[in-house]
């Protein structure tokens, strides 16, 4: 860490902590404009059918109703992919999923609309349901969901890097196993949220909208609505949790811009729990088959993995996870020679796609089990196997992945220390046991979602007497806490205090271009942009105040809200006043910095081929951490309590330290719902049976297990103020440490998840009966 | 999620009450805590015309206990009220146990005992010690009240013994026997929030020399339409000196007898084993108690 | 159908129309447009909704508003003081990072205040117990109860209400 910051590295209370306690946040819902409407979508209860025929002329009929739309209206595709866009505002023509919306209502309140739905009449010719994605590949020639896709395949790659089945062969230590992973939702507490209002004079529509990528949504709502992006603002106000989930556009902002547009008058959609469910974009399930080769020395020498993962209805972020989930195999650990078979398939289920951590933990919890369990063969601790296979900095990998930066090392000496694990594993009683998982993420992207050489992020900050320091950028903070940590690296870099910095952001008119939150992009994005604006305005500043403490401008530092010379401290005036007379004869002063990423081709190293999809998961620089999690199994219910986790981070220089434990300690109790508790359950004809918070069952504080996290002092030299990301890579030791604990406290090796107390006492039988019969 | 029309009543008197349930018979619903009566009305699957808010009614709160009688408890108290009861905690502790454990805090202080009974979910936390207690209710109407043991007023899923305008008013608790105690526990996949895969509670009583079981009643939840009393744990148990033989002998029982289903949240064959592991825990932690008594 | 009633919340009596199918917490937010009261399922299962109906948590969702008259609400808003400082406990969640995305925080902090009225001292496990209703999906309840923790603490010394 670098010790000279003064406000980059402060554990500062967030900027919007105290209108949030006081309940004085403004959601999306929170607002009403005169003459709003309320909308409401009619959704099918078929999971695959063909609609025959939409009748809304009882619905228009009923008092207080204003307007409906069907997917006709709206028919242009849009999808967060452009290239396989193919989902639309309403269904048009066939539903795909249970619940899809088919028409959408605007209504003088809600209740009225609501109750309107019920007048709305549907004519379904019910098609075969498929909800297996092995099913839906054998079945493609008799039951297909896209036209386009005849296979019921969105898209499969193959990627092959170096030359596994000889490096395979020449291997002493060879594993295969297949896991699989489940159904999840991201449960953000706010509901999908929508306002749209639309001025008939003017031709411009602005939307409000829970997303973290108000950008994204811009770009979509321009090709459903068939405007101009310039006659569209997007605003986002106060985002109830995102988590990925309100990482692409939500029908709820097709219907609300189409009814407002429709009757002129503002129309707002809130969606019930159970929608959220019914439009999911959660994480998809994964079937994977892995195999890993060891040389006699327990080096990794090949890679070779396999998934099929069940996409859901339509394409949504799709290919770009699946393309990830085959990129993730690369690191953290050395690769020589990797093989990844990958394809994302179509089922009529709430379709999958962005979910915290997004592509990395599927494979994630099956490599890092198997590390676990190949330590085993060998005869090593799985500490000291991932400790020889560790990436180092500078590391650059098969696939063309280039780490500058990493102090993973330091992440799993640091979590082995602290929790004791290598004096404890494999030596506590049976039922208790310590697993150890390491993971890491992407930080900073290097891609965007469509072929372009934009920057990602523009920074304007503007400095004046009026406004003191404003920085204007169209990030969204869904809670992460990006306001504020911009905030803190622009003081930084104006040398001044976080609590001056006023930031204004989430809104594609005030702000300047982002493309939103997701990857674990904004912290670096923006800290390059931020670093890039602040210069140019301390260029201006550092001549002004050369002049009035008398010396030369390059021999001036600023620091403290305070111009000093550096050789002669003495010479020294305050930032405030220099602003004041810079401004009062040249007036405001803004500077703007952009982020464009590293653009690395995805070669395969070794032969100097491209490689398809290789690049999507290219960063500028990643973040590390390593879990130990100490469990305590109940031999007859099966029941697993979590004693202890202890985690060790490498996030670079942490910004801000208490938010960098709140993402850590989040992302734990996040993963841990899917380890342990947490599965959407599909009935045969598609209904999800436990789509609320009743039946889904996300951790609650009584599952909070003492939880021990250090920040491992870091730095990153190639990135803004050494930063990296630290909201996703901590999601994805979770699963597969649990379950090594679990192994070492019960000796069964769960593959699949959740792993439900149900399956553990069954495997314990097993197990028992298994070893009954060996004689033991 | 927007409930249907309905008209609002809020008696303030027992009479005022049962003459309304009277009066409106099936067209109209009992509202107590609401817990589950507003999220079945939200969801269409209930649309009473007219709704009798039964907590202005004082007389249908509280606990009152008389040493060598027993409680009485009113329908209309509150989870959170039995949850905090010093009288509960001590002469019914297995009620204590599941009044902690129903929902969340806020439900504990919106839900009623009352309306645990009557809406006679198969997974309901307080029906399974009450009816270890021999609880009995009492069933009121303008016509005068009559009393039913819990056991027999819960007649399945979502289903009880309450004719047309009659309103369970009140739980009458016999005065625990000496030398006893009682322990409840539950198997869910959370600590919290859960609905039940299994409960139960257990109930014993010993004789002076504290060890021999005099009297015993295991009731499970959550493993038949409605609490399920075992036959045959008391059978294995009562008149025997309590070692762990037995105790396993009565488990295996208790688990033949549950006639679980298999649903969303649980197999049968997951709630037969864990059922088993609950009654032997269960008779071990009560009959450990009631030593120290 | 409607019917004008008086709803005290925050120690203010406000008259509103409502029918009686009208909840609580819709009344409260769209009526007497106080949106700190959040609704995150509308089934009783993510406590965003809690208030306090004569100091103890219930939610609002669930909650007929027409049975609320003559009660005391208190919302998210009633919290502040009266000259604008923070509540112990408000203050605690935004010192020690308790809010992240904030549509919980409400809730949360309401329940927080009902236990902490019962027991100023609450240990972790009665913390944890006391605020299992409210679901977080952003924190991970561990800033959530060190924050409780310390409310308490400031509490019992300053002996605020």
């Amino acid at each position: 860490m670098n010790k000279d910051f003064t406000q980059v590295g402060r554990s500062v209370p967030r900027k919007d902590g105290p209108i949030k306690v006081k309940g004085e946040a403004i959601y999306t819902g929170d607002m009403v404009l005169p003459r709003m409407a309320y909308g409401k979508i009619k959704r099918s209860p078929y999971a695959h059918a063909i609609i025959k025929k939409i009748d809304y002329s009882k619905a228009l009929e009923m008092p207080g109703v204003l307007a409906v739309v069907t997917g006709d209206e709206a028919p242009n595709k849009w999808g967060i992919v452009p290239q396989t866009a193919n989902e639309v505002a309403l269904a048009v023509g066939k539903v795909r999923f249970y619940n899809e919306g088919v028409a959408a209502v605007a209504a003088i309140d809600e209740e009225t609309a609501e109750a309107a739905l019920d007048l709305i009449e549907v004519e379904y010719e019910p098609l075969p349901v498929l909800t297996d994605p092995f099913e839906s590949m054998k079945r493609a020639n008799e039951v297909r969901i896209h036209e386009d896709a005849p296979e019921n395949i969105l898209h499969s790659g193959d990627q092959l890097f170096g030359d596994p089945d000889k490096a395979f062969a020449e291997c002493t230590y060879i594993l295969e196993r297949e896991f699989s992973t489940s159904y999840v939702n991201h449960a953000f507490l706010e509901p999908h949220t929508s306002l749209a209002s639309y001025d008939t004079q003017s031709g411009q529509l602005q939307l409000w909208s829970s997303t973290q990528v108000p950008h994204y949504l811009h770009t979509q709502l321009s090709i459903v609505l068939e405007m101009p992006m310039s006659k569209i603002r997007v605003t986002v106000p106060a985002v109830g949790g995102g988590f990925g989930g309100k990482g692409e556009a939500s029908s709820s902002d097709f219907c609300a811009a189409l009814l407002s547009r429709k009757i002129g008058r503002p129309v707002r959609i809130v969606f019930e729990r159970s929608e959220v469910f019914a439009t999911n974009k959660g994480r998809h399930p994964c079937h994977m088959k892995v195999k890993i080769g060891l040389d006699k020395d327990g080096y990794i020498q090949a890679v070779d993995f396999d998934n099929t993962m069940d996409g859901g209805a339509y394409a949504g972020w799709g290919i770009v996870v699946m393309f990830y989930t085959a990129s993730m195999i690369h690191l953290p650990y050395k690769v020589p020679n990797a093989r990844a078979n990958v394809r994302r398939v179509y089922t009529n289920k709430p379709t999958c796609g962005a979910m915290r951590g997004l592509g990395g933990v599927q494979p994630r919890f099956a490599m890092e089990c198997m590390l676990d369990e190949m330590a085993e063969m060998i005869g090593i601790s799985p500490y000291e196997l991932k400790m020889k296979n560790a990436v180092e900095s500078g590391y650059r990998s098969v696939s063309n992945l280039h780490v500058p930066h990493t102090e993973y090392k330091k992440c799993l000496q640091t979590a082995a220390e602290r929790s004791g694990y290598l004096e404890k594993h494999g030596k506590l009683p049976f039922g208790k046991g310590i697993g150890l998982a390491g993971g890491y993420y992407i930080s900073g992207t290097a891609y965007t979602l469509y072929q372009s050489y934009k920057p990602h992020t523009t920074v304007l900050l503007r400095v004046d007497t009026e406004g003191g320091a404003t920085l204007h950028c169209a990030a969204a903070d869904i809670g992460q806490g990006c306001n504020t940590v911009m905030a803190q690296m622009a003081a930084e870099a104006l040398g001044i205090r976080y609590e001056d910095v006023h930031v204004i952001s989430g809104d594609t008119e005030l702000g300047t271009f982002d493309l939103g939150s997701f990857a674990s992009r904004l912290t670096y994005a923006s800290g390059v942009a931020i670093k890039e604006a602040a210069k140019q305005i301390n260029d201006k500043l550092f001549e002004v105040a050369a002049g009035m403490v008398g010396c030369r401008a390059d021999q001036l530092e600023v620091k403290d809200c305070r111009f000093f010379s550096k050789f002669e401290p003495k010479k020294t005036i305050e930032w405030a006043k220099v602003v004041d007379v810079y401004t009062n004869s040249v007036g405001t002063l803004t500077g703007l910095g952009h982020f464009s990423p590293p653009r690395l081709k995805g070669i395969d190293l070794t032969r100097g081929k491209r490689v398809q999809g290789a690049n999507i998961g290219h960063s500028p620089t990643f973040g590390f951490s390593c879990q130990i999690w100490e469990v305590d199994v109940d031999l007859e219910t099966g029941k697993i309590r979590v004693d202890k986790v202890t985690e060790a981070g490498d996030c670079g220089q942490a910004v801000n330290p208490m938010s960098v434990d709140g993402q850590v300690e989040g992302s734990i109790l996040f993963a841990m719902g899917q380890a342990l508790y947490e599965e959407m359950k599909v009935a045969p004809d598609g209904k999800i049976i436990n789509a609320s918070l009743h039946d889904y069952k996300v951790p609650t504080a009584m599952e909070l297990p003492e939880i021990d996290t250090t920040i491992v002092d870091s730095y990153d030299p190639t990135a803004p103020f050494g930063v990296k990301e630290s909201g996703e890579g901590p999601v994805q030791p979770t699963i597969p440490a649990i379950t090594n604990a679990i192994y070492d406290a019960i000796g069964v090796r769960f593959t699949d998840l959740p792993i439900t107390p149900e399956k553990v006492l069954k495997a314990l039988k097993e197990k028992r009966e298994k070893e009954k019969s060996e004689g033991k | 999620m927007y409930l249907n029309n309905f008209e609002y009543f809020a008696p303030k008197t027992p009479g005022e009450a049962l003459d309304l349930v009277g009066r409106m018979g099936n067209k109209a619903k009992v509202l107590a805590g609401g817990t589950d009566l507003i999220i079945m009305m939200k969801e269409k699957m209930i649309q009473p015309e007219y709704l009798i808010d039964i907590n202005n009614v004082k007389e249908f709160k509280g606990i009152s206990y008389e040493p060598g009688k027993g409680a009485v408890i009113g329908a209309a108290t509150k989870i959170s009220e039995l949850e905090y009861s010093p009288v509960i905690r001590d002469k019914y502790f297995a009620l204590h146990q599941a009044a902690g454990e129903l929902g969340s805090v806020q439900v504990r202080t919106m839900a009623t005992i009352g309306g645990n009974s009557c809406h006679a979910s198969p997974a309901a936390e307080t029906p399974t010690p009450l009816v270890a207690f021999g609880a009995k209710v009492v069933i009121s109407s303008v016509s005068g009240d009559r009393e039913l043991p819990l056991e027999e007023f819960i007649l399945g899923n979502r289903k009880n013994a309450l004719g047309e305008g009659e309103l369970l008013t009140q739980f009458i608790l016999p005065e625990p026997a000496p030398k006893s105690a009682s322990r409840y526990w539950y198997i869910g996949l959370r600590d919290a929030m859960e609905i039940d895969a299994v409960n139960m509670a257990v109930n014993i009583v010993l004789e002076n020399d504290g060890r021999t079981v005099k009297e015993l009643t295991l009731v499970m939840g959550s493993v038949s339409p409605r609490p399920l009393v075992s036959v045959e744990v008391p059978g294995i148990l009562v008149g025997k000196e309590f070692n762990s033989e037995l105790v396993e002998k009565a488990a295996q029982a208790a688990a033949g007898e549950a006639k679980p289903i298999s649903d969303i949240r649980a197999s049968a064959e997951y709630r037969r084993e864990v059922t088993a592991v609950l009654a032997r825990r269960l008779l071990q932690a009560a009959f450990d108690a009631a030593r120290e008594v | 159908m409607k019917q004008l009633i008086e709803l005290t919340i925050n120690n203010r009596v406000y008259e509103v129309p409502v029918s009686p199918k009208d909840l609580l917490a819709d009344v409260i937010r769209d009526k007497v447009r106080l949106t700190g009261t959040k609704k995150g399922c509308g089934q009783g299962d993510c406590g965003a909704c809690t208030v306090l109906i004569d100091g103890e948590p219930v939610l609002s969702c669930l909650t007929l508003a027409i049975a609320c008259q003559e009660k005391k609400i208190d919302t998210i808003e009633g919290l502040v003081a009266e000259d604008g400082q923070l509540h112990p406990i408000q203050q605690a969640y935004v010192d020690h990072g308790a809010v992240q995305c904030g549509f919980c925080t409400p809730g949360m902090i309401l329940t927080s205040k009902a236990l902490l009225d019962r027991n100023p001292k609450p240990s972790e496990e009665e913390i944890k117990r006391g605020i299992s209703g409210n679901i977080c999906r952003c924190t991970g309840y561990k800033k959530i109860v060190e924050a409780i923790f310390a409310a308490g603490e400031t509490i019992s010394t300053a002996g605020v209400k």
